[in-house]
């Protein structure tokens, strides 16, 4: 009876798993965002896929079509508005871009004011800079005894080259640093619509762990009578018989010897040795702070909601640990058990159905893999299987059981036509 | 269960197929052959119109109206009752309002008392293959019950299940229904067929709109025009999941004949009377299945050799020896003696204590080798639900020891990850990676051999589950 094999070619293609950034694009839409009526504006629609070329004049005037379509999104030349030309000073001691008048949208979600002024890192100006809303200048050069005041103008514009090699790289101090997986993970996630900033002080090698919220004291359980609980411990011994293991059983086995077993949960319960990680216990750090651990949290990421402010942004929704995929391996057990100590702890509803509170775990964030420019999201979670005993609720039940849908935790696309 | 699976399966076939393609809609094909074959009591079907579409519902009745009433599905809650192949024996339940259920549990507990019944009936007999490197059940009463109670091992002669009977049974014409093999056979050739059918359906396309670009003459094929220009032309041939390549026109007379209908193998045949077949297939339980029935259950002891007829059975083997042969033979495909010491990363090791501790929370583990991973996590078993999850074990090695004994101990780059979450992702488990926290070798020559203490062994090594699982941007923004 194994019939997983089957699932994969049966089924249409997952909607979670499909991602349709990963496809091939069919250029030919872009020519429809640039030359359409902004009035009505509509969302173009994908074409068809071919694999293979055959001698058909449609399907060469097709691929013809969407080069040009390309070509002349590219050779589209963009300016600045006057409106909205923000101009920015580069401070090459910190790294960082420094913007007087703020007169955008962006600003918003970008910058953090530091006296009168609003500073931005290195990943927001860059970004910033490179969608053509920011204009930034390079100080002017002193000269020996030069006193004079210098506007932000005065400098000399940067250039899109210039500002990646100023802005990445930099390994003064570790509030400055930028690496271009950084960037590329930050861009990536601002164009699909994300807010996003830097996770915590990046003068710290790590940051700390962070404990369990403490929680609600334990409910005082109510005595019961001594008449009651007298008769309750006779009755138990009556009918349940203890188990014990001896050195003896666990040495040389069964663990399970020869006997009168009331149920199969105390089977289990025998069975039970393997010792697990204590998710009970604070959490540590198993690795010395080191300043070139790669495994760190980088990014806070949230939603974009209307009543963002990033003054007070709570806690975020996604923590992201970025990851250059060429000079990294898989995680080891401490890196990733450090890495989680610095997450908080998000365990899932009590109430959900077991599959989903194992999916979901105690703790989580999102590795960034990227290889050579390209990102790959990974979602780890610390999962407490250990915590969830399938015997206890995977007794026999009656016929007629196929109808628990909801119980299933079989989250989208799963169960249907079943 | 496994045919309404099938039901299903057709309904995503045609979700495949996007309206534009000119593919033959099923309702068309399916229609030509309601003609033939209709049925004096099935009203006839609102699919006949051509406009119809091709809707799942209307061609599940269809198809439904055309099968043979399948035979009743065993009833597997009754079959996979019991949960290990241990016996226990429960209480009968205390109802308030009926007096007489106090008299039953008192009866009850009075005879259990006086003659304790046993958790352990039968201990079954097996013996260890070098060969296969797996240990092999040859009694029939014990391979339905190790399968039946907890889902251990499989068949040598099937997929999963020993079935080899019952379908040897069924190809000589003696028992009607089908087993979940031939089940799946007769799918994979649904699904080559289909496949073949859409190919077929998207050169005539081709072809038609070379015929409209003037390119082809009226009869002509896709074939003189790839020969003439040199370009690379559709696949004419397509690869078939079993290695074999089909050429496309050679499948023309084949869709035909059917009508594009499902080659399902149907057989007309008599019932012919009983023959006496002798069943070859055994059980095989991997090293770590056969030690968690010996060691933890207690419920298998593995002999020497195959002699389970003789009437003299041969001595089993004791724990220690069994753990020392498991692991021997973990590591090494060259002469094996069962006096080397055993690594504290062996891959016996971490393979059974990840397994253990699995199957101690009530978990049905079984092996992942077909989705390229350890380890599948059934709830209840394969029989009920599909897996969930789908484990690869990473030994870990962060004790004190390791640093100072730093050898070099691989681990495993970022494509291999990828690798491991495509695949699993595909066939819809979570990729659950679990961590084997490595203790020093513990395993000295000094010790006598015999007198390893397996529990405190298994004591010493930790697990950590981490769920991986790909994250998306554009679908979590909302």
């Amino acid at each position: 009876m194994d019939e997983d094999e089957e699932l994969s070619h049966m089924r249409a293609p997952d909607r979670a798993d499909f991602d349709p950034t990963e496809e091939t694009q069919d250029f030919r839409f872009l020519e429809k965002l640039t030359a359409q009526d902004s009035a009505h504006p509509t969302l173009p629609k994908r074409g068809e896929k071919d694999f293979e070329s055959h001698a058909t004049n449609l399907q060469l005037d097709t691929l013809e079509a969407s080069r040009r379509a390309m070509h002349g999104v590219l050779s589209w030349q963009r300016t600045h508005t006057q409106k909205g030309h923000i101009i920015a000073m580069y401070d090459p001691e910190r790294n960082m871009a420094c913007v007087d008048k703020v007169r955008s949208q962006h600003f918003q979600t970008i910058g953090t004011n530091k006296g009168g002024r609003e500073w931005l890192l290195p990943e927001e100006a860059l970004f910033l800079l490179e969608r053509g809303t920011l204009d930034c200048r390079w100080p002017v050069k002193r000269e020996v005894g030069d006193q004079g005041l210098y506007r932000t103008e005065d400098g000399a514009p940067m250039t899109l080259q210039s500002a990646y090699s100023a802005f990445i790289g930099f390994e003064g101090g570790v509030g400055g640093k930028l690496t271009l997986e950084m960037y590329n993970v930050y861009a990536g996630l601002k164009r699909s619509g994300y807010v996003i900033f830097r996770t915590g002080t990046w003068d710290d090698d790590r940051g700390d762990a962070l404990l369990a919220p403490p929680k609600a004291e334990e409910q005082a359980k109510s005595q019961p009578g001594v008449f009651k609980r007298f008769f309750t411990e006779i009755w138990r011994r009556l009918s349940q018989p203890t188990h014990t293991m001896s050195p003896q059983n666990l040495a040389f086995g069964p663990l399970v010897k020869p006997g009168l077993y009331r149920s199969y949960n105390d089977i289990y319960r025998l069975l039970n040795i393997i010792p697990t990680h204590d998710r009970t216990a604070p959490p540590s750090f198993i690795l010395p702070p080191s300043a070139d651990n790669p495994f760190r949290v980088h990014f806070d990421v949230y939603r974009t909601t209307a009543k963002f402010r990033k003054s007070a942004r709570g806690p975020p929704d996604f923590r992201i640990c970025v990851i250059d995929a060429r000079s990294t391996l898989v995680p080891t057990c401490a890196q990733l058990n450090d890495l989680m100590a610095q997450v908080p702890e998000d365990r899932p509803k009590e109430s959900d159905p077991p599959y989903q509170r194992l999916k979901y775990g105690y703790r989580n964030l999102i590795l960034a893999v990227v290889d050579n420019g390209i990102p790959s999201y990974i979602r780890v979670a610390d999962s407490a299987f250990g915590d969830v005993k399938i015997y206890d609720r995977a007794g026999p039940r009656g016929k007629g059981g196929r109808g628990r849908g909801g119980g299933r935790g079989r989250g989208r696309g799963r169960g249907r036509g079943r | 269960m496994l045919e309404s699976r099938r039901q299903a399966g057709e309904i995503r076939y045609r979700r495949y197929m996007t309206p534009q393609q000119p593919v033959p809609s099923d309702t068309e094909l399916q229609s030509s052959h309601m003609s033939e074959a209709i049925q004096p009591e099935q009203s006839a079907p609102k699919s006949g119109s051509p406009e119809n579409g091709a809707l799942p519902r209307q061609d599940k009745a269809a198809n439904g109206g055309l099968r043979k009433p399948r035979p009743r599905r065993p009833n597997y809650h009754e079959i996979h009752a019991k949960s290990l192949p241990l016996d226990v024996y429960p209480l009968p339940a205390f109802v308030p309002h009926n007096p007489i259920s106090v008299v039953r549990i008192a009866i009850n507990l009075l005879s259990h008392s006086i003659w304790p019944p046993k958790s352990h009936r039968v201990v079954h007999r097996a013996y260890y293959s070098p060969e296969t490197r797996s240990v092999h059940v040859t009694d029939q009463a014990s391979i339905r019950a190790l399968w039946e109670h907890g889902f251990f091992g499989k068949g040598s002669l099937s997929r999963s299940e020993p079935q080899w009977l019952v379908a040897e049974k069924r190809k000589r014409g003696a028992e009607a229904s089908k087993t979940s093999t031939e089940v799946t056979q007769s799918r994979r050739e649904e699904r080559k067929q289909f496949k073949l059918e859409r190919a077929k359906a998207q050169r005539e396309a081709i072809e038609q709109q070379l015929r409209d670009e003037g390119k082809l003459s009226v009869d002509g094929s896709l074939d003189q025009v790839v020969d003439d220009e040199h370009v690379p032309a559709l696949p004419l041939t397509i690869e078939t999941g079993d290695n074999t390549v089909v050429d496309l026109d050679a499948l023309v007379p084949a869709v035909d004949k059917t009508s594009g209908m499902l080659v399902l193998a149907e057989h007309d045949t008599e019932p012919v009377p009983e023959v006496k077949i002798q069943d070859l297939e055994h059980l095989q339980l991997t090293p770590e299945e056969a030690f968690f029935l010996t060691y933890a259950i207690g419920a298998l002891d593995v002999v020497e050799v195959d002699n389970t007829d003789s009437a003299e059975p041969s001595e089993s083997y004791s724990i220690q020896h069994l753990m020392r042969l498991y692991c021997a033979h973990a590591v090494s495909t060259s002469k094996i003696t069962e006096e080397t010491l055993i690594e504290p990363d062996n891959p016996f090791l971490l393979k059974y204590v990840v397994y253990h501790h699995f199957r101690s929370l009530g978990w049905v583990v079984r092996s992942g080798v077909k989705f390229a991973v350890d380890y599948l996590l059934y709830i209840r078993g394969p029989a009920f639900t599909h897996a969930e999850f789908a484990i690869m074990i990473v030994p870990s090695y962060s004790a004190p020891y390791w640093t100072e004994h730093a050898q070099e101990k691989k681990s495993r780059d970022w494509w291999w990850l990828h690798r491991v979450n495509r695949v699993q992702s595909q066939v819809m488990k979570t990729l659950l990676l679990v961590y084997v926290e490595v203790p020093e070798p513990w395993d000295n020559a000094t010790e006598d051999g015999s007198k390893l203490d397996v529990g405190s062994v298994l004591k010493a090594y930790k697990v950590r589950e981490f769920v991986f699982k790909r994250w998306s941007p554009s679908r979590n923004r909302d």
